[in-house]
């Protein structure tokens, strides 16, 4: 018989098939990311100045931007309907001069350096009064939405609306602190750090499991031990501790499960009102490889069947030996 | 420039591309024309392969489990939720799980390999309509079942495995996320009116006229204000209804007519698309039905969704929905 699990940040079920669950090697979807070095704008674009330069980490405007800061931002009626237009910031982050296409292969340093660009971008759009949330995601891989490009790079988004998952998140964790005077976070990850089952590798800083709900085979959630809100901020001192566990647990995809697309994103706490949210939210990084698709249900529901328990991805992502 | 338009039911923001606006030829072509199998298990001659028929409308009197079926309904084969066993509940910890109990079934909608629901004759697409009413009612007796959502995947890459036209029943023990966000912003919206908002949306629809795709006298189809997908098309009551089960028999030959009309649009505009509908009813039992109205909501598969709208739930949409009504209402 499968099981229905109930995420207990939003209170979305899953089901997760135990019988007939897919063995993890069943999942392995070879992924071509390799594009001529000669035809990549990244590598050609590579001594034009960037609006923020750091440590070989350049970030650029979209060139093709889905918002725009240019006007000031209105919202505006239209009879039941609200609408404004799409005010913000949508910047490409280029990780490294080198044309690498996974971040996976980056040394240490690169990857700490992207997270550390990161934070800054954060602390810059967060000052402009309009912004009400930063996302800083990656798409690697056709099926992650990416383009084929070769060039390891990630995005950036500055956004004046409140988006629906960072809603439900927030006020999930706001219940929990109501009610128990904890964070919900922080009681997860003592739960998991207890049981193990569900952990996939741990270091000083931070913890990277699968969680007890999971939506997809082989999502994991990479969150910090000690107790912050904000990522920009959070990461002081971590940096280090948190470019290793990133390249961990994207080597352990790569060799594991042969090169998958995949998406991260950073999962932080809305940027206005910061202090509101300084006890009960708890940042995270989501990561995800893209092996299974989403149909009829999942989309009428916003219920998730996950084909393969997450104790067993944890198992075998465990077991990956990433220094082969 | 580009837009950001909020859905005024569960309060979603999505933004609206304009700077590269995409048309039916901007996307990519599938080929989805059913391929001939050998073994396929929902022809006629092989109901042996599946699990017995719980229900089936059979013209010629035919038996159980024999062809002579114009529309069939059996238990899935390899179904993500059993109903036999008990609902047991457990906390773990923070977590809670439960066992998964439910109901999966599969609905054939044709005896005829080749044909999809476009293909159908009237009457036939009258038995599938009629046959989802009859499960929908029928699972809605058990009283471990909190919701029924029938649902259709066309083509692969929206998730079908099946050739042969099929749509799927699954009874769940709860109400599902998607629709309680629906309920809950139909309530807090009646509240504060004392209106439904979907019968609101119907009227602006109306006098906005731009984002109708076609209409009969008993249902609507526009493109919503807000989609979260290029061409999403919305099928609705054009009288208050809060639950698909009542609806009356006249309806639903007025449903089968626009629900098939739609489908047909689709196929022509953009070549045959994958596609997913799911039809959204109040949860079995539901008090409020003054706050809710009931719909199908049909979203063809044409894009890709990123990490950046799993992140957010903020969709990007490269089609404005006045565009899109437009093309459908045109074909």
């Amino acid at each position: 018989m499968s099981l229905l699990r109930k995420d207990p940040i939003v209170g979305r079920w899953t089901i997760i098939a135990t019988e007939r669950a897919r063995r993890p090697a069943a999942f392995v979807d070879p992924q071509s990311t390799s594009t001529d070095q000669k035809s990549c704008s990244y590598c050609q674009d590579i001594h034009a100045p960037g609006i923020f330069d750091f440590q070989g980490v350049k970030v650029f405007n979209s060139s093709t931007p889905i918002l725009d800061n240019s006007k000031p931002f209105a919202r505006q009626g239209h009879g039941l309907y609200d609408v404004c237009h799409s005010y913000g910031n949508h910047e490409i982050v280029v990780e490294t001069p080198l044309h690498i296409a996974n971040m996976a292969e980056l040394p240490l340093e690169a990857i700490k350096a992207v997270f550390q660009t990161y934070a800054s971008r954060m602390k810059t759009h967060r000052k402009n009064p309009f912004i009400e949330y930063v996302l800083a995601y990656k798409n690697y891989g056709v099926a992650a939405g990416s383009r084929n490009i070769g060039h390891a790079r990630s995005q950036i988004m500055a956004v004046p609306v409140l988006p629906m998952r960072v809603k439900d998140k927030i006020s999930g964790a706001q219940k929990h602190f109501e009610h128990h005077e904890r964070c919900l976070f922080c009681d997860m990850i003592s739960q998991e750090l207890k049981s193990k089952e569900r952990v996939v590798v741990e270091n000083e800083h931070f913890v990277v499991i699968t969680p007890f709900a999971s939506r997809f085979p082989f999502e994991t959630w990479v969150l910090p031990k000690k107790h912050h809100c904000d990522f920009a901020d959070g990461i002081e001192g971590y940096e280090d501790s948190l470019a290793s566990i990133m390249k961990d647990i994207l080597l352990r995809f790569k060799i594991g499960l042969n090169d998958p697309a995949y998406n991260y994103m950073i999962q932080n706490s809305p940027v206005k009102d910061i202090a509101t949210f300084k006890e009960n939210y708890h940042w995270h990084i989501e990561v995800m490889p893209r092996l299974t698709r989403v149909a009829g249900f999942e989309r009428g529901t916003g219920f998730y069947i996950c084909p393969i328990p997450p104790e067993m991805t944890a198992a075998f992502l465990r077991e990956v030996n990433i220094n082969a | 420039m580009p837009e950001m338009r909020r859905d005024p039911i569960v309060g979603r923001w999505v933004i609206i591309d304009s700077d590269h606006l995409k048309g039916p030829a901007d996307f990519p072509k599938e080929d989805n024309t059913p391929t001939r199998q050998a073994i396929c298990p929902f022809c006629p001659g092989r109901e042996y392969q599946t699990p017995d028929e719980v229900d089936a409308v059979r013209p010629l009197k035919s038996a159980e489990n024999t062809p002579g079926w114009s529309v069939r309904t059996v238990p899935n084969k390899f179904p993500v939720l059993t109903s036999d066993g008990n609902l047991e509940k457990e906390g773990i910890g923070i977590y809670d799980q439960m066992t998964g109990i439910g109901a999966h079934e599969v609905l054939i909608e044709s005896p005829d390999h080749d044909k999809g629901l476009t293909e159908l004759s009237k009457e036939e697409m009258q038995s599938v309509i009629g046959q989802y009413q009859g499960r929908f009612r029928q699972l809605a007796q058990d009283s471990r079942f909190k919701y029924v959502v029938i649902f259709k995947n066309f083509g692969s890459s929206a998730g079908a495995t099946v050739d042969h036209t099929h749509s799927q029943i699954i009874a769940l023990p709860m109400v599902p996320k998607t629709v309680l966000e629906e309920l809950k912003g139909a309530e807090h919206y009646h509240q504060y009116r004392g209106r439904c908002v979907f019968c609101d949306i119907i009227s602006q629809e109306y006098q906005d006229k731009e984002r109708i795709v076609a209409e009969n006298s008993s249902f609507l189809a526009f493109c919503p204000y807000a989609p979260r997908y290029a061409f999403e098309t919305w099928i609705i009551p054009k009288g208050h209804n809060a639950d698909f089960a009542t609806t009356d028999e006249g309806s639903q030959v007025h449903l089968a007519q626009i629900l098939q009309d739609v489908l047909k649009r689709l196929k022509k505009v953009l070549g045959n698309p994958s596609y997913n509908y799911y039809l959204h009813t109040a949860p079995i039992g539901y008090a409020n039905a003054a706050c809710y109205h009931w719909h199908i909501e049909i979203i063809p598969k044409l894009t890709r969704s990123v990490g950046f709208e799993w992140g957010t739930g903020l969709h990007i949409v490269p089609t404005f929905p006045q565009d899109s009504a437009r093309f459908l209402r045109d074909a």
